[in-house]
């Protein structure tokens, strides 16, 4: 998936602050952010810090946007309950599916990061939608929003596949 | 020791009314009694431990206003790399207090881990922050006041305060409420 594409959609939406941590399948988001420079990058060191954060910039504002792998956001849970989900934030966040090829029929090995990860999602109450090619970019990002702004929650859309 | 009412009697009395102050667990009680505005935003019924990097974004997204986060010893030690998240990327108006009394009050008075032996200014410092201040005396924390409102962020005052018994706090409305009627304020 093309990060250039995503870049453009992210600005579209008018975001001005990513809160994240990168992982191999944002890495090229991650450096397309830095190269362009016109979102801020607030790098945190574990990804509950990354609800807080944004939940402090939303109300403060700014139009923040969460970008962490699912193992992070396994980490979260308390963090993201006790900000974006109880204060009522209208959050976009984007999630690595790390593990998902693991799931397919025949492979060797399946990776848990991908299995808990919807269950999680439905748990905790966040509606998503899975980015597998370039035309999903577009379409899932706005739903995204506007599912976010419509219910002043939050609301994920899962990178399927690495960005380049 | 330190007198945790008197010095958030004092840091009430010399607040700005552009000032934001996040309060959590022990403080937040005591402190909205004092002030109770849409400034005041009690960090309860949220997540421990994050109340200082919920600070810092509202910090980021409001340059113009001192933001100050009354924090616990037991709610730093849950979330420390916040203080490399800080540091790494400096907010000249945020001020981090550590409210430094060795326990868990509003459970008990539990010990936290580490309690007399961890040096929160220290780890502060390794953090990368360079403007720390331990407050241990009334004339200390007099001298330093001002400082707490003035000072080019981010910076750390770790009070060190007497044990007291504040029971679990209970903000007098829901924290969605409470969160969006700082928006309000902030945005309008």
């Amino acid at each position: 998936m093309r990060a250039q594409l995503l870049l453009q959609q992210i600005k579209k939406r008018g975001v001005t602050h990513v809160v994240g941590l990168p992982d191999n399948g944002s890495r090229a988001l991650f450096e397309a952010l830095w190269s362009d420079n016109e979102i801020e990058v607030v790098a945190v060191t574990r990804e509950g810090e990354a609800f807080a954060i944004a939940s402090g910039l939303y109300l403060g504002g700014s139009r923040p946007l969460v970008i962490i792998q699912n193992t992070g956001l396994f980490e979260t849970g308390d963090a993201y309950r006790g900000t974006a989900y109880n204060m009522g934030i209208p959050l976009v966040m984007i999630l690595g599916y790390r593990g998902l090829k693991t799931m397919l029929p025949g492979s060797p090995r399946v990776d848990s990061a991908a299995t808990f990860l919807e269950p999680t999602l439905k748990a905790w109450d966040i509606p998503y939608s899975i980015m597998m090619e370039d035309h999903d970019v577009e379409p899932m990002i706005d739903a995204a929003f506007e599912k976010a702004a419509s219910t002043s929650m939050p609301a994920a859309v899962l990178l399927g596949v690495d960005t380049v | 020791m330190l007198d945790k009412y008197s010095c958030l009697r004092k840091l009430a009395e010399y607040r700005r009314e552009n000032d934001i102050v996040v309060s959590t667990m022990s403080c937040a009680a005591p402190w909205a009694a004092l002030a109770n505005g849409p400034l005041d935003f009690a960090s309860v019924d949220s997540a421990m431990g994050h109340a200082a990097d919920f600070a810092y974004g509202l910090a980021l997204a409001q340059p113009e206003r001192r933001v100050i986060v009354l924090n616990g010893d037991g709610s730093t030690l849950m979330c420390l790399g916040t203080l490399v998240t800080v540091a790494q990327r400096p907010a000249a108006n945020f001020t981090l207090v550590i409210t430094e009394n060795g326990t868990y009050e509003v459970t008990g008075n539990q010990p936290v881990p580490g309690a007399g032996t961890v040096d929160f200014a220290a780890m502060a410092r390794g953090a990368g922050l360079d403007k720390v201040y331990t407050l241990s005396s009334e004339e200390e924390f007099d001298d330093h006041l001002a400082l707490h409102f003035n000072i080019e962020g981010p910076a750390v005052f770790v009070w060190k305060i007497a044990t007291a018994t504040e029971p679990v706090p209970k903000p007098d409305r829901p924290i969605r409420e409470r969160a969006h009627r700082l928006r309000a304020c902030l945005i309008s």
